[in-house]
């Protein structure tokens, strides 16, 4: 068990580096955007050409540590292009040192540390995703057994009015959600009950009740994107299995049809929700991206789609590294919880 | 049990939503920012957030009278005196206020003002585009016999001088360097320096010093002489501004209005969303929302109750909408062919469909509430497809099967049919209008446009490498600079004048335009330039934006104006009987 532990870290860890070395390389090449959105747009006539003047550039690129190779070698861009050799004195070079010391580098908006903005922002999305994410199982694993309850064919009355409800629910995008939300329970002229986006007075002395007020919407959100796609999967798998000999053989000795679904035919058709679970982590990531600009929720998601609008690509590239490790850890996860719910899957596979 | 649930909910929501003590409420003011300031440091002021927030922890030299429009005195006692010294050198004198001090009671002193001017130019510090922006000011010379008297030596002569020397947050200089080592140091010679030199402990020392104190974040640390502290941050959050009980102009009779710090208290929420921010102002969660876009702006004067609750503004900036051809295309070099190609744009629908109608049309760069300057005997840009087809006729241009092909053609490039490429920001609506409406009036005509809509920092770059035929974009005019070379001039292509126009009388107007300080002339040249410029059509001025903004009614002397960022914080007032009255009803 240790050994495929490692393992899986490893592999984990191995296409984590490359994810987030690809992204470096690119953004780096790329890092014009950044000098233009820190030496102000071309478009004010109000700035004196002095301020995108080249010693500004140069002077800003120092700063920034842009005035380095980006990687061990280049291609000088003359016509007769040769590759040069430029040892450790390369931007990826320290950007790896670094991230070996544990450090995720400064950002380029306002030269803090990366660190800390990110345990500042998971302070706001590991809450808001994990609530989410146990909230979505459960009603998945309710809603799953409630579909599958009826006539084994195909569902009928409300079965087929939820079905078709939950269908629905799947190709609505996220921030439709949302914004019908917050339409629906913080509008005056709906329902005026809960805050239109995270109240921002005494966070320190903020009440319980007010900080669970503002998570219903965001959550619920979440919850709503990401139950279709584990709560269909799970009633079909129901139905499959209830269709299986050991269920006819079962309902033939007379075991009651709750206990049946229950007891047999759930643990059976966990396997397609395992599947769908290692997919939920880096959706419901993916999901705060829209969740937390539209509650105004300092996470994450917001603070890796406001760097990537400003070309700040050290915070993006620290951004992709939890991406990808929350992405690879749901695999990890599932792979796991595979081999206990079925005890023929053997880990050494 | 459900009941049990919703009472809980009901219970719950009320006493956080309850609205907030009313005497608290009415010193407090709640404005949306859509972003964080991110940098709160003097030198670095990377957006307009930035510059709000700093414009309450600091004070300028001169200020904006959002009531007036103009630059009036704020730590200045009086406007400067300017005066020219030969061809290139302007002097402009300064004289502070005697009341102006620190938070410590020590007065701001020509010393101050020597002090800031030397770490906007101080190497190694995080100063690049204020070292540019300030580059033009070369010395300051303190007056011996008065320490509240200066005089700055600038590189040029330009009437804009005397605003420009003004405008930058004066800094405490016995805050970061009480021993003087500045003093030393000539501005020149910092301008000079592109890194700090290995050897100089006192520079270093100084840039260690500000590192370590981090005004970035921590403004506190720089103290200003504003009216406000900086009293909580919270990154993507809210910013909270509290007024300082004892501020040196509270002493002012009769106190400027650049210098009027009324709220008690400013906090700016960051609401990324818009809806959010419209129903976070309905809900009574916010007080002033700068900045709406037409659809939201419409949706809430539509709502019901807001008319009661709400006040709404809308005023034109000093952002134009435009599109701009590339003159260095053989197709596009002739300038009747961009005019009639500048026919094909319909300003005044676009204006309805994108604006609700608000906004002002303009005849080019010159704002038309600049009665003096403004060109008014010229016409507006308008749509005529018909004057486009005589026009592009009289340009030597035939229609045919193929195409629009010219008739001047002396070679097989030129030859090719009249195809255009349209780029434009992907994420603005407006400017995705403007691209279809074009390309609908130019398809009709037979003209095909592809349009290319491109990421914000790429279209720069396909901008200056000349990699389009038209483009649509927002251009920050200035309501007190008329210095258009870096869109025009031949000497800004094509960093900045994407359109590669420059003609030998249009760069002489515009130098001149730039050096003249007497209004008659300036008018004269003003209007001469405007004229050129649409005969030679390098660009078509579609409408100047409009800022829109939504209030508490009750709040009152907010000061909507088109200078950014459209409002005057400092000088809200809550008009307490109105909503006494209303609480009542």
């Amino acid at each position: 068990m240790r050994r495929w532990l490692l393992i899986q870290l490893g592999r984990a860890g191995l296409a984590a580096w490359a994810t987030a070395s690809l992204v470096f390389i690119l953004s780096r090449v790329l890092a014009a955007g950044a000098e233009e959105a820190m030496l102000g747009e071309s478009n004010d006539l109000r700035v004196r050409t002095g301020a995108t003047s080249p010693v500004a550039r140069q002077a800003l690129r120092q700063r920034l540590g842009l005035d380095e190779p980006v990687f061990y070698v280049t291609r000088t861009s003359r016509a007769s292009a040769t590759w040069r050799w430029h040892g450790p004195h390369n931007q990826y070079h320290h950007w790896l040192t670094r991230l070996l010391h544990g450090q995720l580098g400064w950002s380029f908006r306002d030269g803090q540390p990366i660190g800390p903005q990110l345990r500042k922002a998971l302070v706001y999305t590991l809450p808001l995703a994990g609530l989410a994410a146990a909230a979505a199982t459960l009603a998945a694993l309710a809603l799953g057994l409630a579909l599958a309850g009826g006539p084994l064919a195909t569902p009928t009355g409300w079965r087929a009015a939820l079905q078709l409800v939950l269908t629905s629910l799947q190709g609505i995008p996220v921030f439709v959600l949302a914004l019908g939300l917050l339409f629906l329970f913080a509008n005056p002229d709906a329902l005026n009950l809960l805050p239109a986006y995270s109240l921002a007075d005494d966070p320190e002395n903020l009440p319980f009740g007010t900080y669970l007020l503002q998570l219903i919407m965001p959550v619920l959100t979440l919850v709503l994107a990401v139950l279709p796609e584990l709560a269909l999967p799970l009633a079909a798998a129901l139905r499959h299995e209830l269709r299986a000999d050991y269920a006819t053989t079962a309902r033939a000795k007379g075991v009651p049809a709750p206990t049946l679904l229950r007891r047999h035919a759930l643990p059976n058709a966990l396997l397609p929700l395992l599947t769908s679970f290692a997919s939920l982590l880096p959706s419901l990531l993916a999901g705060t991206v829209l969740v937390e600009s539209i509650f105004s929720l300092p996470g994450m998601g917001r603070l890796l789609a406001e760097a990537a609008a400003s070309h700040d690509y050290p915070v993006v590239v620290a951004g992709v590294l939890v991406a990808a490790g929350v992405r690879l850890l749901g695999l990890a996860l599932s792979d796991a919880l595979y081999a206990l719910a079925d005890p023929r899957i053997r880990l050494a596979s | 049990m459900k009941y049990v649930w919703i009472g809980l909910l009901l219970a719950i929501g009320s006493s956080a939503c309850s609205p907030r003590d009313k005497h608290q409420k009415h010193s407090i003011v709640r404005i949306r920012w859509v972003r964080d300031p991110e940098n709160l440091s003097p030198l670095v002021q990377p957006n307009q957030n930035a510059v709000d927030a700093l414009t309450l922890l600091h004070c300028s030299l001169l200020q904006l009278d959002f009531s007036t429009g103009i630059h009036v005195p704020a730590l200045a006692d009086s406007l400067p005196n300017v005066h020219l010294v030969g061809d290139s050198l302007t002097e402009i004198s300064y004289q502070l206020r005697r009341a102006a001090t620190w938070d410590s009671g020590r007065p701001v002193l020509a010393s101050d003002v020597a002090f800031t001017l030397k770490l906007y130019q101080c190497p190694g510090l995080p100063n690049e585009n204020a070292r540019g922006q300030l580059s033009f000011i070369r010395d300051i010379r303190l007056n011996p016999g008065n320490s509240r008297r200066f005089t700055l030596v600038c590189r040029g002569q330009a009437p804009e001088f005397r605003l420009e020397t003004g405008d930058f947050p004066v800094l405490p200089e016995a805050t970061l360097d009480a021993k003087h080592t500045l003093r030393r140091y000539s501005l020149a010679q910092l301008a000079n320096l592109t890194s700090l030199p290995p050897r100089d402990t006192a520079l270093t020392a100084l840039v260690s010093r500000y590192q370590h104190a981090d005004p970035s974040h921590h403004p506190e640390r720089l103290p200003g002489c504003g009216a406000y502290r900086l009293q909580a941050w919270e990154i993507d959050r809210f910013l909270t501004f509290v007024r300082k009980p004892h501020w040196w102009a509270d002493t002012l009779r009769p106190t400027p209005f650049v210098l009027q710090a009324r709220p008690r208290q400013i906090t700016y929420l960051i609401i990324p969303d818009e809806t959010t921010a419209a129903l976070a102002l309905r809900r009574h969660e916010l007080d002033v929302l700068p900045q709406l876009s037409a659809r939201a702006f419409k949706r809430l004067q539509a709502a019901d109750s807001t008319q009661q609750e709400l006040s709404f503004y809308s005023i034109a900036s000093y952002e134009l909408l435009m599109a701009g051809f590339n003159t260095s295309r053989p197709m596009l070099h002739d300038s009747l062919t961009r005019q009639a190609l500048a026919q094909l744009f319909d300003p005044a629908k676009l204006q309805k469909a994108t604006q609700l109608g608000q906004g002002l049309r303009t005849v080019g760069l010159v704002h038309p509430s600049n009665r003096s300057y403004y060109n008014d005997s010229l016409a507006l840009p308008a749509y005529n497809p018909k004057q486009a087809v005589f026009l592009l006729q009289q340009a030597g241009w035939q229609r045919q099967a193929a195409g629009w092909v010219s008739a001047k053609a002396k070679n097989k490039a030129q030859q090719a049919p009249l195809k255009l490429r349209l780029r434009y920001r992907a994420d603005d609506q407006v400017f995705a209008t403007v691209a279809l409406q074009f390309k609908s009036a130019a398809t009709a005509l037979g003209i095909p446009v592809a349009l290319l809509p491109t990421e914000a920092s790429s279209l720069t770059t396909a901008l200056q490498e000349g990699d389009f035929d038209i483009y649509v974009r927002k251009l920050s005019t200035s309501p007190f600079a008329f210095d258009f070379s870096m869109l025009l001039h031949s000497r800004t292509i094509p960093k900045s004048n994407f359109t590669k126009f420059s003609t030998r009388t249009t760069d002489r107007l515009m130098d001149a335009i730039a050096a003249t300080g007497a209004p008659a002339q300036k008018r004269k040249l003003l209007r001469r330039f405007q004229t050129i410029i649409q005969q030679q059509a390098p660009f078509v001025p579609l409408f100047f934006l409009p800022y829109r903004l939504a209030t508490a009614r009750e709040l009152q002397h907010v000061h909507p104006s088109g200078y950014k960022p459209g409002y005057y914080a400092a000088a809200a007032t809550w008009n307490i009987a109105s909503s006494t009255v209303a609480a009542a009803q």
